[in-house]
């Protein structure tokens, strides 16, 4: 299909904009920033567009829905909006150090999607369980905050290196990075906007078991995942607004948070569970 | 000054830890991984029996195999749940303070240290300075102050106050949510029932403890369907449902996935289907002769069948989906006008059972479909009744829970993005000028209110026209 040829060649773009915010980051130009931001750019209306074909193509095979029904559609969203969130985070703190961390996670995700054999990129029609208003508003909250977890994950990257290299640092990828200081509060920023999205997606997601499988709360391991997650996220806020924990430990915790989530979205998969229709 | 409030009990010091909190979070999550890699309930019995007797007799002890009920988790949860509860109470009237503090105007210590680009000056002294700056702020402020000590005029402005209670609405929505699933645990119930097509139940087996729990009602299954996509996957499973009460038709029903029917206060799902052999087959007659018959007749059990050519009746007396491991199968009675009756078995995979066995319906005549001459009896199929299997729930905790969800979503927005903004404005006038300085504070976001500092300065220069410092 014409949507998934379209998301197959926007890998390459997403790796060109990593490939030029990396020479940027290199060799101190920021000529290369400014292509690297064009490519995200072309990248992100081309993704958007594509999706909007996957929803249209869906409704001329006669089994319309939104494109968020399984693991290839979620993955491409996913990789959407963190290209989404971090070019408003470019925007508005016009810095675009963070593009090198963050570009490679959208890739990969578009890569997986497209070019590994165990997922399926055809528009199946949807099952039972999936039928219902729910699925738009749980996956849009969920995935939202997934990509701010890991845009959480990027800078966290970058305030332990910022960090790792001292004060006077002597090479231009670390001097090009901003200050660990600001790091550290872009990354609390983040970590919140995601937290309240994991808190919509996981309330989203109860009240429609509720009427899905007879049950707000399963214990099903997709669910208890989530809640692992924002278990472990609620723990940074408190470490940080009660106890002061910045810095270093933030950025652990928040590396480990977002490990969770990849186990919530991807390791949960080989677990039992009623959320199989991930999977694939 | 009472003592008791200066040096609580270690009790109370150990729970208003916020180090505690911490622990228990860790301890909750690690615990609940434990669980998604133990098989919970239904799925643990075949994990248990590869486990060697001492460790099954442990994990048994310990409730891994239902954890997340297990008295232990359920200590843990409290414990947070008290943690939160006296976390609050300690901190809460702190909060209370800084909510309904009203500082005084004319501060002076808030002005020491204000950058240079937070003061303005204008080349005038008249009242309407005064005026001016007090629309500004009463735009972008509720509550504003005013102290006059001449030379000098001070302004005092807040808004965002409730920011402050953000976080006890989070906590107290998370206390709200766990007293809505104790709700549910102690006064609802997770059950299923099977209901074959037109049969009517009045109660279901609870989860878990195989127990029947009574509905006070009865349900009847009047249809259940099944539809598939063209590529095999299902498209909707539907059962019609009608609930009696005292034996009287009361409301009629339609469950289907994500959308379950409500009766007084229990809620059905579907949740599965099945098939049971119903009590019909459908048999063809052929009846070899010079012109070859074929009939089809569909045959009820204990029914007297008449033969086409009144040979005698036929009965179908049992009928098996499974019989001798050779699939579906029915036994008949064949009653002639004359002569002894007969009785055989006929399968639906005659041919494949003739190809794997040679020559068995021959040496056994009891299997023989041609066992009646000049008759051979074929079976087409069992018609087969389906069952619907319903989730059937009570959570009378479940508004408490929907009440928790909305307010720790209102808690979490003020909490983030609200803050408790104050505002010192002082407007000395004298020598036929005024100087405007102004400082700030907040609880959070710093930086938001610097700019909204810098746009107040910038609109009241835009009104009152600044005079450039040389």
């Amino acid at each position: 299909m014409l949507n998934s040829t379209i998301l197959s060649y926007i890998t390459f773009v997403y790796f060109g904009a990593f490939f030029f915010y990396l020479c940027m980051m290199i060799m101190g130009k920021s000529a290369f920033g400014k292509v690297a931001t064009l490519f995200c750019l072309i990248g992100f209306v081309g993704q958007a567009l594509a999706i909007g074909l996957r929803w249209y193509e869906s409704y001329k095979l006669g089994i319309g829905h939104a494109p968020f029904s399984n693991m290839y559609e979620s993955l491409i969203f996913f990789s959407w909006t963190i290209i989404l969130l971090y070019l408003i985070i470019e925007w508005r703190t016009k810095n675009k150090t963070l593009g090198v961390f963050v570009s490679p996670l959208a890739f990969l995700a578009l890569a997986y999607a497209s070019f590994s054999p165990s997922i399926n990129s055809r528009i199946q029609p949807l099952v039972p369980a999936l039928k219902s208003n729910w699925l738009i508003s749980h996956v849009i909250t969920c995935f939202f905050g997934y990509a701010a977890f890991g845009i959480s994950f990027g800078l966290s990257l970058m305030y332990l290196i910022k960090r790792m290299g001292g004060d006077r640092p002597q090479n231009a990828f670390l001097k090009l990075l901003p200050t660990a200081g600001i790091l550290d509060d872009l990354n609390y920023q983040v970590v919140v906007i995601g937290f309240l999205m994991l808190t919509l997606g996981i309330i989203t997601g109860s009240v429609w078991a509720h009427s899905a499988w007879g049950s707000y709360w399963s214990w099903d391991p997709k669910e208890t995942w989530s809640l692992i997650t924002w278990l472990v996220y609620a723990l940074v806020l408190h470490s940080r607004m009660v106890r002061g924990w910045r810095g270093k430990r933030m950025a652990f915790l928040c590396i480990v948070g977002f490990c969770c989530v990849l186990f919530t979205y991807f390791g949960v998969n080989y677990l039992a569970g009623l959320h199989s229709y991930a999977k694939s | 000054m009472n003592n008791d409030t200066k040096k609580p009990n270690i009790l109370w010091r150990s729970f208003r830890s916020v180090r505690l909190t911490i622990v228990l979070l860790i301890l909750i999550a690690i615990a609940s991984v434990l669980g998604t890699f133990i098989p919970q309930r239904e799925e643990a019995l075949e994990f248990a029996h590869r486990l060697d007797p001492d460790t099954l007799r442990l994990f048994h002890a310990l409730g891994l195999f239902d954890m997340y009920h297990s008295a232990w988790f359920r200590i843990l949860v409290g414990l947070l749940a008290l943690n939160l509860v006296i976390c609050s109470i300690d901190r809460f009237p702190g909060a209370w303070r800084r909510f309904s503090a009203r500082p005084r105007p004319d501060r002076s210590k808030v002005f020491h240290d204000i950058p240079e680009d937070q003061r303005l000056e204008v080349i005038t002294s008249s009242e309407s300075v005064l005026e001016t700056v007090r629309t500004i702020i009463a735009s972008k402020y509720k509550r504003v102050t005013k102290k006059t000590s001449p030379p000098a005029t001070f302004f005092y402005a807040e808004k965002g106050r409730f920011s402050h209670f953000g976080v006890y609405i989070v906590h107290l929505s998370v206390l709200i949510i766990i007293v809505g699933a104790l709700i549910g645990s102690f006064y609802g119930f997770e059950a299923y029932v099977n209901i074959l097509e037109g049969e009517k139940v009045g109660s279901a087996m609870i989860r878990g403890r195989m127990l029947p729990v009574a509905l006070g009602f009865s349900v009847r299954c009047d249809d259940f369907s099944v539809s598939f996509y063209d590529n095999g996957t299902p498209k909707e499973y539907r059962s019609d449902l009608t609930f009696f009460e005292n034996g009287k038709k009361v409301k009629s029903a339609v469950v289907r996935v994500n959308h379950p029917a409500k009766f007084r206060g229990i809620i059905f799902y579907q949740s599965s289907y099945g098939t049971i052999p119903g009590d019909s087959a459908m048999i063809r007659l052929v009846r070899r002769a010079s012109k070859p018959e074929v009939r089809s007749v569909n045959a009820g059990s204990n029914k007297e069948i008449p033969l086409p050519h009144g040979e005698g009746t036929f009965v179908v007396l049992e009928i098996k989906d499974n019989f001798m491991n050779m699939g579906p199968a029915v036994l008949i009675k064949v009653k002639p006008k004359q002569g002894d009756q007969i009785r055989f078995w006929v399968f639906q995979h005659h041919e494949r059972i003739s190809r794997q066995f040679p020559g068995i319906f021959d040496r056994f005549p009891k299997l023989n479909p041609s066992a009646f001459k000049p008759y051979t009896f074929l079976l087409e199929g069992i018609e087969s009744k389906y069952y619907t299997g319903l989730q059937v729930s009570k959570d009378p905790g479940v508004p408490v829970v929907w009440a928790g969800f909305f307010l720790i979503v209102a808690g979490l927005f003020i909490t983030f993005f609200t803050s408790h903004r104050r505002l010192w404005i002082k407007v000395l006038q004298q020598d036929g000028k005024s100087e405007i300085s102004v400082a700030g504070m907040a609880n959070k976001n710093p930086v938001g209110l610097e700019r909204e500092i810098h746009e107040l300065l910038g609109e009241l220069k835009a009104s009152l026209g600044e005079r450039k410092n040389a």
